[in-house]
C-alpha cells in the first residue's frame, strides 16, 4: 500500500474519515451530550412521549413552508413558545399491507412501533419508548414510567409487543406515591448502588484492549495510526462505563413537593388541565433526580373521550357526528378540541422547559415524542398522521423545522427520532413501513 | 527489502516475550487492515453463528476512493461512536449465540456445571469461534485472556454461559475481527500474503464473507502456497451460487448505487418518484448485471448495449410497460424504438446522477466516464459562475444550449468537452429515467462528440462504449482494485496486465476475468509499508 | 453535427405533419384504468356558502336541507314518541339525559343510550328496529325534489318521477338518488362524509376496482369495443401527492365480482350495452360489507380525457334491501344512525317507497331500486394473470363478515315475510353490550338498565367498540 497524497485525505469531523496526526482525538469525539451538570458530569439525555387522540385539522395545523422558517399556525399557536425546540412533521403515511385498517388503532401502532398493527388494540413489536429506554435507563431506578391524565391505566403506550400495555398511573397522588414514596433513593445519600452489568462491560473492555499490545508492533505508520484510533475509541467507551458506574451526579435545582391531594380524573377537559400539570411536573422532577429516563404521558384513549361538561357531544362524537362547515371547510368544535390537545401538550413541555440543568433545561436534554391515532378523524383517514417533537435530545437534533413527508412512512420519523437519541440502529418498522432513511437534515 | 529485514529484526524483539502469531512466518508485516464493511460484517456473522442471530447497529460509513468504497476501508478506523456500536453489537451477538435455544446449536461442549467456570469448554468455544472470527487461529495469550475473562465472569454472574458471553463478546469488538488484517511473508524477491491472508481475501472477493472451513483448511495445511491449490479453492467458489452475492458487493460498488441513500426528486414534478422506485432501481441494475456476468456468462460489453431488463411492478410503471405479475421480478426486453441502452439507461444510472427537478448531463457524464472508462473528473474551480447555465427563462431553452456555453470558455472547456457530450446523449431521458423528447418546448438534440467519436442518442453512447476497449480495461483496474482494497487510480496497469488481456480473449467473460485475476502472481503480491522504520518508536507506547 | 441537428428536426415535424392530417390506423387497442373514487352519483343542489350550525344547507335538491335524525334531545324525544308502549317519564329521561355529566365518559354514554334507544322503536317493546324496520312506523325521508340528476334510463321510458340528465336526456332512472338524496352523509359538495369516508378506506386498500377497454379500431371510435370491469388483488397506488398513481399495472380477477360487455366509443366516450347482471365491486368502508354490487340492466358510462384517466357512471337497479343493510349493519343501525344523523327506518321505508325494478312476479313487489354511481379512474395497466388472482381474505375479519351476513339474512326474512326476528350474534347491533358497560357512574344507570333492556339471547361477548 503506498502512501502519498490520497493517503492524507481531507476530512472532515462530522464523517468518519480518518486523519493523520493531531489533534485527530478532538475531532472524533462525541460532541453530544457534552452538557454537564453542575458537578461537572454528564447529564443524560430522556426520552417522553406524548399521546393524544384524535389527531389535527389539516387546512388549520399544517403551515405552509417546510423547513426552519415556516409560519406557525392556528393550532400551533399553543406552543409558540416552544416552537424553536420543537420538529413538526406532516404529510406522513401509514402503510397497512395485508393487515386490516383499525380505526383508531393502526395509525397507534404505526407511530409506536414502525409497523401497521395486526390485531386491535396489540402492538406487533416493542413500542419505541421501551426500544429506547433498553438502552438509555441503564442505572437509573425506573426503566420507565407511563402516567395517563384521563385517569385510566388503561392509556398507555407503552408496550413490550403483544396484548399488554405497561401500566399507566392514573392520578397524580398514585405517580407521587410511586416516584417518591417509599423507595425513592435520594441520590444524595450513600448507599446507592451501581449496576452490575455495567462492571461486567467494564471487564470485557479490559480484554479488548490487551490485544493492542500484540499488535502493534508490525504496523505501517498509518494502520499504525488507524489503530490508535480504534484503541482510542475502546478506551472512550470504558469512560463512558466508568462514569456509569459512579452515582449519578445530577444535582437538578428542584424540589421534591409534598404529596399531592385525592381529586377526580377523568376526561374532563377542566379535570385534565389541572391533573396534567401535575402529572407532568412529577414527571419532570422524576427525570431530573433520575428516577427514570423515559416518561410516556398520556391525555386519552385512542378516539378521545375528552369533554367540556355540559356540552354532551365530546370530543370524540364530535369528530363523526360535526359536519364540515360548507363555508370553513373543516369542523369548527373539533378544531377546538385539537387546539386544547395541543394546550395540553404545551403544559407538558412547559414542566420539562421549567428544570435548569447544566447549560440549558430538562426539556432540551430530552426528546419528547407527541404522535396520535389519525390524521382526519371523521373518516379515520391515515393520510397526513401527525408528529411533534419537542427538544433537540442534548443537541444531537436539529429543531425548529416543519418537515414535509410528501406520503413518507411515519416510521421515518421514529427512526430519526431513535438514531437522535443515541440508539445503534440502522433501521425500524416492518412491512412497507420498513425504513433505513432517517430525517438526517435534522440529525446533529 | 533491505529496509524490511532490519525492521523484522527490530520488532522481533520486540515480539519476544509477548507472544507470536502462529500462522505468521518470521519476517511478516501487516500491508493492509481492511474494516469490515457492513455487508461484510453481517454476512460473516450469518456465517459463522448462523442466520437467526440478529444484528442491529448502525455501521460507519465508507468513503468513494478511486470510485470505490471498498477501497476506503483500508484507510478509514474505527471512531469512538462507530466502536460504541460495534460494542453493543459484539455483546448483543454474544448473547443470542450463548441464549438457551442457540446454545444447543452453537456451544459444542457442556460444562461440567451450568454455574462454575469450565475452563476446556470455554478454550473450545473461543478456539472454535476465535479462528473464524479473527480469520486465523488465536494465538495462545488471545486465547487465555480470554477463558480467564469467562472465568472471572462466570464467578461474577454465577453462569458459565454468562462468562462465556462476556468471552465472546470481547472477540467480536476486537480489532482483529472488524479489521481483516492482511500479513505479507517474503517470497522470491517480493512480499506475497501468508496463507491465512489469501484465505480471507478470496472470501470476501468472491462471497463476500468469512473465509469457510474449507478455505481455513487450506490455509491451515498450505494449500494455498501453490497455483493448483488456489486454483482448487477459486474454482470451488466461482462454482458456487454464492459468487452472486461476492459479485454483487463489487457491482453496487462499482456502479456506486449506494448512491440512491441520497437521491430524492421533486415530489411535485415527479411525483411517481418514491423509495420502493430507488429500491428497485437498484435491484434492477444488479440483476441485469449479474445475469450477464455470471448466469449467462456472456461478453460485458453488452452490459452498454443489452436490451434486456428485469422490471417488478414498480418498475413497469415508469417504463410504462404492463407487468405480468407472474414473479415479482420478471425479464423485459425493450424495443429499439424504446432507445435505451443496457446500464447506461437504467433508471439507476439516469436517477442517481441528476437533480431532484431537472437532468444533469454534466453529472451523468462525470459520473458514466468514472464508473466505465474510470477517467474521473477534477472538481470544478472555486470561482465558477453557474446562472448562466441554470438559468431557464433564457433565450437558451435546452440544458444543451446552456452547457455548450462553457465550451466557449477555455477553463471550463477542458473538462467539460471531457464529460458533458455523454451526459448529452442521455438528454432523452428525464431525471427519473423516463423518455422525453422536447424542453421547454424545443426538441431535444442528443448528438455528441466525444475523443473524436461522434455518435447520437442512448444507443450511439452504448456503442461507443461497448467498443472503447478502455471499458473493458477499467472493469478489470475496477475488480483489482475491489479484490485488493487500493485506490484504483493509483494502481500500475502492468500489474493487472494479464488478466485484462485474458478477459478480452475469452470474449470478455467476467468468470474468466475473475479466474485469471485471482490465479495470477499478482493479486497476492504485496508491498510492504514503506514507513515500517518508525513502526518501533510507536509501539512502545 | 450541425447536419444531424437539422435533419433530426426535419424528421420530427414531418412526423407530427403526418399524425395531423391522417386518420389513425385501424389496429387493436387496448385501455385500463383503476378507480380512484366510487360514490352514489347525487347531485348537490346547496347554496354555495351558505352555511346554519354547519348542518342544513337547503337547496334546489332538498328544500329543508340534509335531513337530521338523532343529533339532540328534541329529536330523540320525537322518535320515541312514536312508541305507543313508552311511558312519558320514558321518553323524557332516555332524551335528556339527567345528570349526563356525571358519567365517566359522558359522550359516550350518551351515544351508547340513544343507541340503544333508538334501536328499539318496534310497535310492541322488544323488536330490533333496524332488523325490522317495518314493524317501526315511518317517521319520514324528505326528498330529493329536484328534475336534475345522473344515471341512465335504464328501463328506457320517461316516467313521471324520472330525471333529466345535465346534457338533457329525460328518463333518467336513479330513484336511490331520490329517495337518499338529502340523506346527511351522503349529501354534500365533494365532502359528504361516507364519501370521504369510503374513498379513504378503498384508497388506503380495502378492495381495487379496476376497468378494462378493448377494441380493434379506434380508442376514440369503435363500434366494436369490449369492457371488463371487476375487482383486482392488486392494492391502489398512490403517488408522492396522495393522489392515485397512473400507470401501474393491476390484475383483473374473474371472480364473482367480474363482468364482460359490450361497448361503442364515440369521441372518446364510453357506452356499454345494457347486461341482465353486471357484477362489479360495491362501495364499502369496511372489510365486512364488501362485495358484489350486483346491478341488474346495469351500464357502464366513461369519458375518457386526453391524459387517459377516466370519469364516468356505473349504474342499474340494486336490491333495495342490500343497499339498506350496507348502509346499516356495517357497524350497527343505531351506531350509524346517531353518528351520522340519519333514520335506518325512513331510509328503509324511502327505499321501499322509491323501488322502481327487479319485480318480484309471485308477490308483485319491485325488489330492486334504479341507482346511479360516479366513478373516476387513473389509467393503468389492467392485465389478465397467468395464475389465477385470489382475493386476499383477512382472517380476523372473516369472522365480521360472517356476523355480518348473518345479520342481513335476518333481516331480508323479516322485511319479507313481516315476522319480527332477533338480533344474531357477533356485531353491536342493539347496543349491546356497550350501553351497559358505558352507564356506570350515571343517576339513571339503574333506570335505563331496566327499561332499554332488550331481549337477550347467545351472543359472545365483546363486539366491535362504536366508531
Amino acid at each position: 500500500m503506498k502512501l502519498d497524497r490520497r493517503f492524507l485525505l481531507r476530512g472532515t469531523c462530522q464523517g468518519a474519515l480518518a486523519v493523520m496526526g493531531l489533534p485527530f482525538l478532538d475531532c472524533f469525539l462525541d460532541n453530544k451530550g457534552q452538557a454537564l451538570a453542575a458537578t461537572g458530569k454528564r447529564i443524560p439525555t430522556r426520552f417522553n412521549t406524548f399521546f393524544y387522540g384524535l389527531g389535527l385539522t389539516k387546512s388549520l395545523w399544517v403551515p405552509k413552508g417546510a423547513g426552519r422558517n415556516y409560519e406557525t399556525t392556528e393550532q400551533l399557536k399553543p406552543l409558540e413558545a416552544f416552537k424553536q425546540k420543537m420538529n413538526v412533521f406532516s404529510g406522513s403515511r401509514v402503510m397497512i399491507d395485508d393487515n386490516p385498517n383499525f380505526q383508531h388503532w393502526s395509525g397507534v401502532g404505526a407511530s409506536a412501533t414502525g409497523m401497521s398493527p395486526s390485531k386491535n388494540g396489540q402492538f406487533d413489536s416493542k413500542t419505541i419508548d421501551q426500544t429506547i429506554a433498553d438502552v438509555i435507563s441503564r442505572g437509573a431506578r425506573f426503566k420507565s414510567i407511563a402516567a395517563a391524565c384521563a385517569g385510566d391505566p388503561k392509556q398507555s403506550y407503552s408496550s413490550l409487543g403483544g396484548p399488554n400495555n405497561l401500566p399507566a398511573e392514573a392520578s397524580p397522588l398514585s405517580l407521587y406515591t410511586r416516584l417518591f414514596g417509599s423507595g425513592f433513593q435520594d441520590p444524595s445519600r450513600t448507599d446507592w448502588k451501581p449496576n452490575p452489568e455495567i462492571m461486567l462491560q467494564q471487564s470485557v473492555l479490559s480484554v479488548v484492549a490487551e490485544d493492542r499490545k500484540r499488535v502493534t508492533q508490525r504496523l505501517g505508520a498509518s494502520d499504525q495510526a488507524r489503530l490508535d484510533q480504534y484503541f482510542t475509541s475502546v478506551r472512550e467507551s470504558e469512560q463512558q462505563i466508568a462514569a456509569e458506574l459512579k452515582r449519578p451526579d445530577i444535582e437538578a435545582k428542584v424540589e421534591i413537593p409534598t404529596a399531592p391531594e385525592e381529586m377526580t380524573v377523568n376526561s374532563a377537559l377542566p379535570n385534565m388541565r389541572k391533573v396534567l400539570p401535575l402529572m407532568a411536573r412529577l414527571g419532570a422532577l422524576a427525570l431530573a433526580t433520575d428516577q427514570t429516563r423515559v416518561f410516556n404521558l398520556s391525555i386519552s384513549e385512542p378516539g378521545s373521550q375528552m369533554f367540556v361538561p355540559g356540552d354532551p357531544l365530546g370530543y370524540h362524537q364530535s369528530t363523526h357526528e360535526e359536519p364540515l362547515d360548507p363555508v370553513l371547510a373543516y369542523q369548527p368544535r373539533v378544531a377546538r378540541y385539537n387546539v386544547y390537545s395541543m394546550e395540553l401538550f404545551a403544559a407538558f413541555l412547559k414542566e420539562l422547559d421549567a428544570i435548569p440543568e447544566g447549560d440549558g433545561t430538562l426539556l432540551d436534554h430530552s426528546l419528547v415524542y407527541g404522535f396520535t391515532d389519525v390524521a382526519f378523524a371523521k373518516i379515520h383517514a391515515l393520510d397526513g398522521i401527525p408528529v411533534l417533537i419537542a427538544g433537540s435530545a442534548s443537541g444531537r437534533m436539529k429543531t425548529g423545522h416543519h418537515i414535509v413527508g410528501e406520503g413518507s412512512p411515519v416510521s421515518r420519523v421514529g427512526l430519526t427520532v431513535q438514531k437522535a437519541m443515541g440508539l445503534s440502529v440502522d433501521s425500524w418498522g416492518g412491512g412497507s413501513m420498513e425504513t433505513k432513511s432517517p430525517y438526517t437534515e435534522l440529525l446533529a | 527489502m533491505r529496509k524490511g529485514i532490519s525492521v523484522a529484526i527490530l520488532t522481533a524483539g520486540i515480539l519476544a516475550g509477548v507472544g507470536q502469531l502462529p500462522a505468521m512466518a518470521a519476517g511478516g508485516e501487516v500491508v493492509s487492515m481492511r474494516r469490515l464493511t457492513e455487508q461484510e460484517y453481517r454476512n460473516s456473522i450469518g456465517d459463522i453463528f448462523g442466520k437467526d442471530i440478529v444484528v442491529q447497529g448502525v455501521f460507519e460509513p465508507g468513503k468513494r476512493i478511486g470510485g470505490l468504497i471498498e477501497a476506503s476501508a483500508a484507510i478509514l478506523s474505527v471512531t469512538p461512536v462507530g466502536f460504541d456500536s460495534y460494542s453493543k453489537m459484539a455483546d448483543s451477538i454474544a448473547v443470542q449465540a450463548t441464549s438457551e435455544k442457540a446454545r444447543d446449536r452453537l456451544i459444542f461442549c457442556k460444562p461440567g456445571s451450568a454455574s462454575q467456570p469450565d475452563d476446556a469448554c470455554a478454550a473450545q468455544t473461543f478456539n472454535h469461534y476465535g479462528r473464524m472470527l479473527f480469520r486465523r487461529p488465536l494465538t495462545s495469550d488471545e486465547l487465555q485472556s480470554r477463558v480467564k475473562l469467562a472465568a472471572n465472569m462466570t464467578k461474577a454472574s454465577g453462569s458459565f454461559y454468562t462468562g462465556l458471553r462476556y468471552g465472546l463478546a470481547s472477540l467480536l469488538q476486537s480489532s482483529n475481527f472488524l479489521f481483516r488484517v492482511e500479513v505479507a511473508v517474503p517470497r522470491d524477491n517480493g512480499y506475497t500474503l501468508d496463507a491465512y491472508s489469501r484465505a480471507a481475501r478470496l472470501s470476501y472477493l468472491f462471497w463476500n464473507t468469512t473465509p469457510d472451513a474449507e478455505l481455513l483448511k487450506a490455509a491451515q495445511t498450505n494449500a494455498l502456497d501453490t497455483s493448483a491449490g488456489i486454483a482448487t479453492q477459486v474454482d470451488r467458489l466461482m462454482a458456487s451460487p454464492r459468487l452472486d452475492t461476492g459479485m454483487r458487493a463489487f457491482f453496487s460498488d462499482m456502479l456506486q448505487l449506494d448512491n440512491f441513500d441520497n437521491v430524492s426528486k421533486d415530489s411535485l414534478l415527479y411525483p411517481k418518484w418514491s423509495v420502493q422506485l430507488a429500491a428497485a432501481a437498484r435491484e434492477e441494475t444488479l440483476r441485469t448485471a449479474i445475469t450477464l456476468a455470471l448466469h449467462e456468462n456472456g461478453d460485458m460489453r453488452e452490459l452498454m448495449t443489452t436490451p434486456k431488463t428485469y422490471i417488478n411492478r414498480n418498475l413497469a410503471a415508469i417504463y410504462g410497460v404492463p407487468f405480468d405479475f407472474d414473479a415479482d421480478w420478471v425479464p423485459l426486453t425493450f424495443t429499439p424504438q424504446q432507445g435505451r441502452s443496457g446500464i447506461v439507461t437504467q433508471i439507476s444510472m439516469l436517477s442517481m446522477f441528476s437533480h431532484p427537478g431537472r437532468s444533469s448531463p454534466t453529472e451523468r457524464g462525470v459520473a458514466l466516464m468514472d464508473i466505465f472508462l474510470c477517467e474521473p473528473t477534477p472538481t470544478p474551480p472555486a470561482n465558477v459562475d453557474f446562472s448562466a447555465v441554470n438559468n431557464t427563462d433564457d433565450p437558451l431553452k435546452t440544458v444543451r444550449e446552456r452547457l455548450m456555453a462553457h465550451a466557449t470558455n477555455p477553463a471550463c472547456a477542458s473538462c467539460h468537452t471531457h464529460s458533458d457530450p455523454i451526459g448529452l446523449s442521455l438528454e432523452g431521458f428525464d431525471t427519473i429515467g423516463r423518455p422525453r423528447s422536447t424542453e421547454n418546448g424545443k426538441l431535444i438534440d442528443v448528438s455528441a462528440t466525444i475523443q473524436g467519436k461522434s455518435f447520437v442518442g442512448a444507443q450511439g453512447l452504448g456503442r461507443f462504449l461497448h467498443d472503447n476497449p478502455k471499458y473493458p480495461a477499467c472493469v478489470a483496474r475496477k475488480l483489482y482494485s475491489y479484490a485488493k482494497g487500493v485506490d484504483s487510480e493509483d494502481v500500475k496497469a502492468r500489474e493487472f496486465k494479464a488478466a485484462t488481456k485474458a478477459f478480452g480473449d475469452s470474449g470478455y467473460r467476467m468468470r474468466s476475468l475473475l479466474k485469471d485475476m485471482t490465479q495470477s502472481d499478482e493479486f497476492f503480491h504485496a508491498e510492504p509499508p514503506l514507513a515500517a522504520a518508525k513502526t518501533t518508536k510507536l509501539a512502545s507506547q | 453535427m450541425i447536419l444531424q441537428k437539422h435533419l433530426l428536426a426535419f424528421s420530427s415535424a414531418t412526423a407530427i405533419l403526418a399524425c395531423l392530417s391522417q386518420p389513425a390506423v385501424s389496429a387493436p387497442w387496448v385501455r385500463g384504468f383503476v378507480v380512484g373514487t366510487y360514490e352514489p352519483a347525487f347531485r348537490y343542489g346547496g347554496r354555495t356558502g351558505y352555511a346554519r350550525a354547519g348542518e342544513i344547507e337547503p337547496g334546489s335538491d332538498c328544500i329543508h336541507g340534509n335531513t337530521i335524525h338523532f343529533s339532540n334531545s328534541e329529536q330523540i324525544r320525537r322518535a320515541l314518541s312514536f312508541q305507543p308502549w313508552r311511558s312519558p317519564e320514558e321518553i323524557k329521561i332516555v332524551s335528556t339525559l339527567p345528570g349526563l355529566e356525571q358519567a365517566k365518559t359522558p359522550d359516550q354514554a350518551r351515544f351508547m343510550i340513544w343507541d340503544r334507544a333508538m334501536s328499539y322503536r318496534g310497535w310492541r317493546h322488544g323488536i330490533e328496529t333496524y332488523i325490522n324496520p317495518f314493524a317501526a312506523q315511518d317517521p319520514g325521508q324528505p326528498e330529493v325534489v329536484s328534475r336534475i340528476g345522473d344515471g341512465f334510463n335504464l328501463d328506457g321510458k320517461i316516467g313521471a318521477h324520472d330525471f333529466v340528465s345535465p346534457d338533457g336526456e329525460k328518463g333518467i332512472d336513479n330513484a336511490l338518488y331520490r329517495a337518499w338524496g338529502c340523506d346527511a352523509p351522503w349529501r354534500g359538495n365533494g365532502n359528504a362524509t361516507l364519501d370521504m369516508r369510503s374513498n379513504d378506506k378503498m384508497q388506503e386498500g380495502l378492495y381495487t376496482m379496476v376497468i378494462r377497454i378493448s377494441g380493434n379500431q379506434d380508442p376514440m371510435n369503435d363500434k366494436d369495443a369490449t369492457l371488463e370491469i371487476g375487482y383486482s388483488p392488486d392494492k391502489i397506488v398512490k403517488d408522492a401527492r396522495g393522489i392515485v398513481t397512473t400507470d401501474f399495472s393491476y390484475r383483473i380477477a374473474k371472480t364473482a365480482q367480474y363482468t364482460k360487455m359490450k361497448a361503442r366509443v364515440a369521441n372518446g366516450v364510453v357506452e356499454t350495452e345494457q347486461v341482465a347482471e353486471l357484477h362489479a365491486p360495491r362501495i364499502a368502508w369496511f372489510y365486512d360489507h364488501a362485495g358484489d354490487a350486483e346491478f341488474h340492466q346495469g351500464r357502464i358510462r366513461l369519458a375518457i380525457d386526453a391524459d387517459g384517466n377516466a370519469k364516468g357512471v356505473i349504474g342499474g337497479y340494486r336490491s333495495w334491501r342490500d343497499i339498506y343493510a350496507q348502509n346499516t349493519f356495517a357497524q350497527d343501525g343505531g351506531q350509524q344512525g346517531v353518528r351520522e344523523h340519519e333514520d335506518g327506518v325512513a331510509l328503509y321505508y324511502a327505499l321501499r317507497r322509491n323501488a322502481d325494478g327487479m319485480r318480484d312476479s309471485k308477490t308483485g313487489q319491485n325488489m330492486g331500486i334504479s341507482t346511479a354511481y360516479r366513478i373516476t379512474a387513473a389509467a393503468a395497466y389492467v392485465v389478465d394473470a397467468s395464475k389465477p388472482a385470489e382475493i386476499t381474505a383477512l382472517a380476523p375479519e372473516e369472522k365480521r363478515r360472517e356476523a355480518y351476513l348473518r345479520i342481513v339474512n335476518n333481516m331480508k326474512k323479516a322485511t319479507t315475510t313481516r315476522i319480527v326476528q332477533d338480533v344474531t350474534p357477533g356485531t353491536s347491533e342493539g347496543a349491546y353490550p356497550n350501553m351497559e358497560r358505558d352507564i356506570t357512574g350515571l343517576p339513571i344507570a339503574d333506570y335505563l338498565l331496566k327499561t332499554l333492556d332488550r331481549p337477550h339471547f347467545d351472543d359472545p361477548p365483546g363486539p366491535q367498540a362504536s366508531k
